[in-house]
């Protein structure tokens, strides 16, 4: 071992220029999004995605309806637009902690570039799967009940962390399922409502809002305890 | 020195160690309740416990019957329950797997079936007791209110063997799938599990399809479960079948978990491979016991379960009171409803007294099972001698709020359901909507007693009042109905029936000693009504 490499290294480091620089920079930006990505486990969650998409076809295919009246018959589509959601907030959960937390310049953005890409690409699956027709509310309630519930999924996940977030959507789906049972139209359960109803969509979008707000600038709840609900 | 190892005598265990074995078992299955994710989420499941079991609940009558319809005939405690608990049963499955530590505790003393078996047992008696504690903090409140009836202990057990097959599901799945996405593919699956459950249950009322926990269909069957627990004992047989199918679901996912070759030794796993198979076959049984069952006048029986003793009735010293000079007896559950069942009854009685069809008594009888939704039996009729006026109140909504039903509130609709049920039966009209005289004269007595022409529209069409309430309606409107509702009352049968409640009721009471035998055989017209 000498120093013979070293000197040469200082001596070859000239400034790159100004394209092979943004090369690099842009080079480096693909890899830092591909590890954050792959620590998120995001290809997993895009196959689950595409097996809810695929479900939902299923369902619809074949008409897997629940007997009683309209809003009954939502029940196993909001089923599987919260089991999106649920996948898209378990993906925030991040197993370095502390020191991706200081170390991390750009996790902010990617935690929200993530987030926003995963539900683009959670509502364009289920869409697809919703081809066949007789989606209740059509593409617009898909869209609001979708996004609604993802961004219950974000606040679980600053709440209680990003591993047990799949409890916000799962828990909204009972009160909604409450809800449209016993014709109740409040419209922070906005499933219940239609798809071109103001308030729903107001309050999904404020929902929405807050989770992808809470995700960028906070991340999810991390705990120090090994049996709390984030380990 | 591996020929030293092989030749030496295997060592006997000791009494010492024998008595060690189930204290460390004890000692790991306290570990494990203390490092259980189950109690965290256990908040949660009780704001959702109260929001979608005990709330909605509350807003039937105070009979066991109806008030567990929801809670425990559709399985909302079990649905409110079960996905959540699968969803911390794989986390705590996939635990050492999402730690790399699978290969560790492979190394340990115990086989790592056995640990596994600690951590699910830890993780279902947090569920199930939870669970029980839930169902007994609620059915404490019920006592309270004064709920009457016997609570369905049955079905709790159901609803308790349900929980423990969802963690043992959830479980597998976390031991099968070491990953953060276990837990909510194991929530999810119990989420669709139960769609699907309801989704076919609620269109079978008989066949296998009795086996899925939220199918209400049988012992919750229509208005008739009102009476169980009250006449009779609720029918453990469907229950019985449900627990064995839910115990054979948990005991083979527990035994899937034993088959991976790490999980212990050959034997453990044959071992394992047996308890899987036999969870299986006992699934099988229930699903085959459960097609078997059938609808009795007590609830659903399944043969080979079935036990005589339950269906002896239960025996109770009725609550009485007075309709003007007529007693009126019910059964003690129903006590609180009898100040409006007789203020209901005396107008009638009264515009009836002294006639050749007049009841000398009036008294609650249990109303049939096979009412199947829709095909409801007579909730009122007349018969024995002397002649009694037979109530079958577990058909009707008793007076009170009514979150469930659809229509007209309650309070108000029961006193005239009861009268316009009154009237039906002393026409003689039975299970059919009567010659357009007998409807004529019903609905004068209705409208002499108290409910006018216009409030008779609602209460044909309200829930409890049997399927020749939409012929009278049409009878009163002549024919006119759209989608908003009756029509106008018009028609021949309205002004016959307005011009009969125009007599005087001294003219009434001589017209209807007169032709009350012909009114009832159906040889009046209604140009003979004066």
């Amino acid at each position: 071992m000498t120093t013979a490499g070293l000197n040469r290294a200082v001596a070859e480091s000239t400034p790159p220029p100004a394209a092979a620089a943004w090369r690099h920079r842009l080079a480096a930006g693909c890899q830092l999004a591909r590890l954050y990505l792959v620590s998120r486990r995001v290809p997993t969650a895009l196959a689950l995605l595409a097996g809810l998409g695929s479900l939902l076809w299923a369902a619809l295919h074949w008409h897997w309806t629940i007997v009683g009246g309209a809003a009954v018959r939502q029940f196993i589509p909001l089923t599987i637009e919260t089991g999106a959601a649920a996948v898209i907030a378990v993906t925030t959960y991040g197993p370095f902690g502390e020191p991706e937390r200081a170390a991390g310049r750009w996790l902010p953005w990617l935690r929200l570039s993530a987030a926003v890409a995963l539900i683009a690409i959670a509502f364009g699956a289920l869409a697809a799967g919703a081809t066949p027709g007789g989606l209740p509310g059509g593409t617009l309630a898909l869209l609001r009940n979708l996004g609604g519930m993802a961004g219950i999924g974000l606040l679980a996940a600053a709440a209680l962390g990003g591993a047990f977030a799949w409890t916000g959507p799962m828990a909204f789906l009972l009160i909604t399922e409450g809800a449209l049972a016993h014709r109740a139209t409040t419209p922070w359960v906005w499933p219940t409502r239609l798809p071109s109803d103001r308030g729903g969509a107001i309050c999904a979008c404020l929902v929405i809002a807050a989770g992808l707000l809470l995700t960028t600038v906070r991340g999810p709840r991390e705990s120090g305890r090994e049996s709390g609900p984030a380990s | 020195m591996m020929a030293a190892v092989t030749s030496a005598p295997a060592r006997l265990r000791t009494p010492r160690a024998v008595r060690a074995v189930p204290l460390s078992a004890a000692r790991l299955l306290r570990l494990e309740l203390r490092r259980s994710v189950m109690p965290w989420i256990l908040p949660l499941i009780a704001a959702l416990f109260w929001f979608d079991s005990y709330r909605p609940s509350t807003g039937t009558a105070a009979l066991y019957g109806l008030r567990t319809f929801w809670n425990m005939g559709q399985g909302h405690t079990i649905i409110d329950f079960g996905p959540f608990v699968a969803g911390a049963a794989a986390w705590m499955g996939s635990r050492d797997g999402r730690r790399d530590m699978a290969d560790l505790v492979t190394a340990t003393a115990w086989p790592r079936w056995t640990v596994q078996l600690a951590t699910w047992a830890a993780t279902a008696v947090w569920a199930v007791a939870a669970y029980l504690v839930f169902v007994a903090v609620m059915f404490a409140v019920y006592a309270r209110q004064g709920v009457a009836g016997t609570p369905p202990w049955w079905w709790v057990a159901a609803g308790a063997a349900a929980v423990a097959a969802f963690s043992a599901a959830g479980f597998a799945v976390g031991a099968y799938w070491p990953s953060r996405f276990a837990a909510p593919v194991a929530a999810f699956g119990g989420f669709l599990a139960m769609a699907l459950s309801s989704r076919t249950g609620f269109s079978h009322t008989t066949g296998w399809a009795q086996i899925l926990p939220t199918n209400s269909n049988g012992n919750f069957d229509g208005s008739a479960q009102a009476n169980a627990g009250i006449f009779y004992p609720w029918t453990p047989d469907l229950p019985v079948a449900r627990i064995m199918f839910l115990a054979g679901i948990a005991v083979a996912a527990l035994g899937l978990t034993g088959l991976p070759a790490r999980s212990g030794g050959r034997r453990l796993r044959c071992a394992a491979a047996v308890v899987a198979l036999a969870g299986v076959a006992s699934a099988w049984t229930a699903v085959d016991l459960a097609s078997t069952a059938r609808l009795t006048t007590h609830g659903m029986v399944i043969p080979a379960l079935h036990d005589a003793a339950n269906d002896v009735p239960i025996r109770y010293t009725p609550a009485c009171g007075r309709a003007g000079t007529v007693p009126v007896c019910v059964n003690p559950a129903y006590r609180s409803w009898l100040p409006d069942l007789t203020a209901a009854l005396a107008p009638m009685l009264a515009e009836t007294a002294g006639l050749p069809g007049a009841p000398a008594r009036a008294a609650q009888f249990a109303a049939p099972y096979p009412s199947n939704n829709g095909a409801l039996g007579e909730p009122v009729t007349l018969g024995g001698q002397p002649l009694v006026l037979r109530l079958s109140l577990g058909l009707l909504n008793m007076p009170g709020s009514c979150r469930l039903c659809v229509g007209p509130a309650v309070q108000k609709g029961f006193a005239g359901q009861i009268k316009l049920l009154f009237a039906h039966a002393f026409v003689d009209a039975g299970a059919r909507p009567g010659s357009p005289a007998q409807q004529a004269v019903q609905a004068a007595l209705e409208d002499t007693a108290g409910v006018p022409f216009a409030d008779q529209t609602m209460l044909l069409t309200m829930t409890g009042t049997p399927w020749w309430g939409q012929p009278a309606l049409l009878a009163l409107t002549n024919g006119s109905e759209s989608g908003n509702g009756p029509g106008p009352l018009a028609g021949p049968v309205y002004a016959a029936a307005r011009r009969f409640a125009a007599l005087t009721p001294a003219a009434r009471h001589a017209w209807l000693s007169a032709h009350l035998a012909a009114l009832r055989a159906g040889q009046l017209t209604l140009k003979e009504l004066p």
